[in-house]
C-alpha cells in the first residue's frame, strides 16, 4: 500500500511550493488515476516518489508498504517496487535497448535476491515481452528511445515495467502523444501488469485514457492538493465540466 | 668578443646521451647498426626533447614531462603463455595471428606467425625511411638509437591475410625499463591485412615506451590497425607513419585506458587520388594521467577523404589534448576533411586542449571541424537509477556508450567486443564517483 501523507514539495532551487499538502492512499492490488490540468503538479508528484533531484520535500511522508520511501536512492526505491513510467521518456544515445533492459533487469534481481538471468534467458523474456508489446528485438538494438516516435518511447516505458516486475507502478501520461491504435496497444500492455499484488498510479490530463485502464478510484489535483476524489464516473464528470473550477480563474 | 651559446640541457636530455653512451654497444646491430644509432643520437642532441615552445608538442612538454632517469633498455625475459594471456586480458581470446615482443625482444616460442603465400614477416633493420615528418621529431631519433627489434611486415599484391595480427609489446621483469621498437608495414596493391598493436605488462612492470610503425599501403590497398595501449602506467610515446597510394584505406584506431603520460601522433600522407583514411580514438585518463593524441594529415591528391574523431574520458585531475591538423595542398582538389574532439569530463579539474588546424591551398575542398566538452548527463543517471540501475554502474554504462562510438570504427566485431570489455573494465575499476 502506498500512503502519502500531507506532502508538501517545492523547488530546490527557488522558493516556489508545487505541492502543498497532499494525501492519499493506494492499497494494494488497486489501480488509482489522479487528473488534473497542467501545471497542477502531477509530475512533480510522480518525480517526487521516484527520487528525481531538483525537488526538495519540506513536509509530510511517503511510505511505500510501511516503509519510508523518501529515504531511498532511487535504485533503491526501483528496488523496492517503484517504477515510474515518465511522461517524457528519455534518450540514451550510445547504449542499446537490450543492454540497458538487461543491465536494469539484472540489476534489480541482484538488489532483489533473485538470480540474475543469462543472456539467453534475458532475450527469450525480452523477445515474449516484447511481442505483447508490438516491439521487436530490432527496436531493442538501436539506443534507448533514440528516434523513436511517440507511440513507441511509451510502449518501450511499458516493457521496462513489464520486465522489472515492479509493485507500485507509476504512469504519467502515458496516453499523451498517442493515437488510438497505440493506445490501445499500450493499456492492453498495462491491463496485462495488473494484480493483486501490484498497485498502480494513472496520472493523466483526459479521461480518454481510462476507457482503457478502468481505475479503481480517481483523485483530482489541483492547487497541490487531492480536491476530490471518488469513483471513475468522476472522470466522465470532469470530461463534461473540464477543469474550470480547478484553474486559476476560477480560484 | 665572441660567446659560447651552449645549449642548456635538461636531465632528462643528458640522461638519454648518457644512457645510449653506456649501452650503445650492446645494442642489437642486426636491427640498427651502431654507426647509424649514433646519427640518430646526434640529431636527437641537435633536436632536444620537445617542449611547449614547439607549436605540436604545445600541451605536452616532455623537457618537464621527462625529468627522471632513463630506464634501463630491456632484456630477453622468460615470460609464461598463461601470464601473458591475463596481461593481454580480453584481447587474449582473439583468433589472431601472434607476434610476441617481450621487452622489445621477439619472443618466437610465443609467437605465431602465419606461414601465407605473399606474407613475409622479417625483422625491421636499418634506421627507418626518414621523411620531413619523422626527421623533425625527436623521439624518432631516440626510437632509431635506442630500438632493439620489431618486424618488417611485407604483404604482397592481392594478399588478403585470413586472420588479424596481433603485434604484442610485453614488459616483464618488475623495474622500470626503456622498451623501444619499430615494425615497418607494407601493404601490397589490392591487399589487406587487420594489425593490432597491444601493450601489455606482466608483474606491473612500467618505464618507458617509445614504439614506432612505418606504414605505407599501395593502390586500393586497405590497413586496419589499432592500438591498445597498456593499463600499467608507463610513458607511453608512440608514432605511426603512413604514405596511401590511390583508393588506399587506411582505418586506425586507438586505445588509450589511462596513462601517466602518453603521446601518440599519427603522421597520414595521402600520395595518390581517392583514398581514405579513418581515424578513431579514445582516452581514458584519471589522476594526474596527461594523454595527447596529435594527427597530422597531409593530403597530397585529387579525392581523398580523411575523418578523425577523438573523444576523451577524463577524470580527476587527468589532461587530455587532442590535435588534429589537416593540410590540403593546391593539387588536393575536392578533399573532404572532417574532425571532431569530444571530451567528458568527470571531475572539477580534468583538463581537455582541443587544437584543430585547417592549412588549405586548394579552393574546391569540404573540410570541418567541431570540438564538445560535456559531463555526464545527470537527467540520464536519474533515468537508469529509476530503473534499479545503481549510480556508480549508471555512470560507467553512460561513459561506456560515449567510449562506444569510437570503438564502432573498429571493423572486426570481436575487436570491438574486446574493446568495449577493455573500456568497461577501465571505467569500472577508475570510475566509481
Ligand atoms: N524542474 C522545474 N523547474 C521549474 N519549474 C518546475 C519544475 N518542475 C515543475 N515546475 C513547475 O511546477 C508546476 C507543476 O509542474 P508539473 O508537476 O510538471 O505539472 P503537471 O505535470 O501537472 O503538468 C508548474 O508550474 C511547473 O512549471
Ligand atoms: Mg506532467
Amino acid at each position: 500500500m502506498l500512503e502519502i501523507n500531507d506532502l508538501h514539495v517545492k523547488l530546490a532551487q527557488e522558493d516556489k511550493p508545487i505541492i502543498k499538502g497532499l494525501s492519499l492512499a493506494v492499497p494494494k492490488g488497486e489501480v488509482h488515476a489522479i487528473m488534473g490540468p497542467n501545471g497542477s503538479g502531477k509530475s512533480t508528484l510522480a518525480y517526487v516518489l521516484a527520487g528525481r533531484d531538483g525537488y526538495e520535500v519540506t513536509s509530510g511522508e511517503v511510505l511505500w508498504n510501511g516503509d519510508n520511501v523518501l529515504d531511498m536512492e532511487p535504485e533503491e526505491r526501483a528496488a523496492a517496487g517503484v517504477f515510474l513510467a515518465f511522461q517524457y521518456p528519455m534518450e540514451i544515445p550510445g547504449v542499446a535497448g537490450l543492454t540497458f533492459l538487461r543491465t536494469a533487469t539484472n540489476a534489480l534481481r541482484k538488489a532483489r535476491g533473485d538470480k540474475e538471468l543469462t543472456t539467453p534467458e534475458f532475450l527469450r523474456l525480452v523477445k515474449e515481452k516484447g511481442a505483447e508489446l508490438n516491439i521487436d528485438i530490432e527496436m531493442l538494438k538501436r539506443p534507448v528511445n533514440v528516434g523513436f516516435s511517440g507511440g513507441e518511447k511509451k510502449r518501450s516505458e511499458i516493457l521496462q515495467m513489464a520486465l522489472l516486475e515492479p509493485t507500485m507502478c507509476v504512469l504519467d501520461e502515458t496516453d499523451s502523444g498517442l493515437d488510438i491504435d497505440a493506445l490501445r496497444v499500450v493499456s492492453e500492455g498495462v491491463n496485462a501488469l495488473r494484480s493483486p499484488e501490484r498497485s498502480m498510479l494513472m496520472i493523466t490530463h483526459y479521461q480518454r485514457l481510462l476507457n482503457y485502464i478502468v481505475p479503481d478510484k480517481v483523485h483530482v489535483l489541483a492547487f497541490g492538493r487531492i480536491q476530490k476524489s471518488g469513483g471513475k464516473e468522476l472522470a466522465l464528470e470532469l470530461e463534461q465540466s473540464g477543469y474550470a473550477e480547478y484553474t486559476d480563474a476560477a480560484a | 668578443m665572441t660567446t659560447n651559446v651552449e645549449i642548456m640541457k635538461t636531465k632528462a636530455e643528458k640522461a638519454f646521451a648518457e644512457h645510449f653512451a653506456s649501452v650503445s654497444g650492446s645494442l642489437p646491430s642486426d636491427a640498427v647498426a651502431l654507426d647509424a644509432r649514433q646519427a640518430a643520437m646526434s640529431r636527437f642532441d641537435e633536436l632536444g626533447l620537445p617542449h611547449r615552445r614547439i607549436e605540436s608538442w604545445k600541451y605536452t612538454d616532455l623537457r618537464n614531462a621527462l625529468t627522471v632517469d632513463v630506464p634501463a633498455v630491456g632484456d630477453a625475459t622468460a615470460v609464461s603463455a598463461a601470464d601473458l594471456d591475463a596481461a593481454l586480458g580480453p584481447l587474449a581470446g582473439l583468433d589472431t595471428y601472434r607476434a610476441v615482443f617481450v621487452n622489445g625482444r621477439l619472443d618466437e616460442g610465443l609467437s605465431t606467425l602465419p606461414s601465407m603465400t605473399g606474407v613475409e614477416i622479417g625483422s625491421s633493420s636499418g634506421a627507418p625511411a626518414m621523411d620531413d615528418a619523422l626527421a623533425a621529431e625527436s623521439i624518432v631519433a631516440l626510437n632509431t638509437a635506442f630500438v632493439t627489434g620489431g618486424l618488417a611486415i611485407k604483404i604482397a599484391d592481392g594478399v588478403a591475410v585470413d586472420k588479424p595480427l596481433m603485434i604484442v609489446s610485453a614488459r616483464a621483469g618488475g623495474s622500470d625499463l626503456l622498451v623501444t621498437t619499430r615494425h615497418d608495414v607494407s601493404v601490397g596493391t589490392k591487399a589487406s591485412l587487420t594489425l593490432i598493436e597491444a601493450f601489455a605488462s606482466i608483474g606491473g612492470t612500467a618505464g618507458q615506451s617509445n614504439a614506432l610503425v612505418t606504414i605505407t599501403i599501395a593502390d586500393g590497398g586497405r590497413l586496419d590497425h589499432t592500438k591498445v595501449g597498456a593499463t600499467v602506467a608507463i610513458s607511453d610515446l608512440a608514432t605511426w607513419r603512413a604514405h596511401l597510394g590511390n583508393e588506399a584505406t587506411y582505418r586506425a584506431f586507438q586505445l588509450i585506458p589511462g596513462a601517466p603520460l602518453a603521446r601518440n601522433q599519427v603522421f597520414v600522407t595521402f600520395d595518390g587520388e581517392g583514398s581514405a583514411l579513418d581515424f578513431a580514438t579514445a582516452a581514458m585518463g584519471n589522476g594526474k594521467d596527461h594523454i595527447d593524441s596529435t594527427i597530422v594529415v597531409d593530403h597530397r591528391a585529387v579525392g581523398c577523404t580523411s575523418r578523425e574523431l577523438f573523444k576523451g574520458v577524463l577524470d580527476d585531475s587527468a589532461r587530455g589534448v587532442c590535435q588534429g591538423k589537416v593540410i590540403v595542398q593546391q593539387i588536393a582538389q575536392k578533399t573532404d576533411g572532417k574532425q571532431m574532439a569530444q571530451a567528458l569530463m568527470l571531475s572539477e579539474d580534468c583538463e581537455f586542449d582541443s587544437k584543430p588546424e585547417l592549412e588549405i591551398y586548394a579552393d574546391d575542398v569540404v573540410c570541418g571541424h567541431g570540438s564538445t566538452s560535456a559531463e555526464v548527463d545527470p537527467d540520464l543517471v536519474f533515468y537508469c537509477r529509476s530503473r534499479g540501475i545503481p549510480e556508480a554502474e549508471a555512470k560507467v554504462l553512460l561513459t561506456e556508450s560515449f567510449v562506444a562510438e569510437t570503438i564502432d570504427h573498429v571493423s572486426s566485431e570481436s575487436l570491438r567486443d574486446a574493446l568495449s570489455e577493455i573500456a568497461r573494465n577501465w571505467l569500472a575499476a577508475n570510475h566509481t564517483k
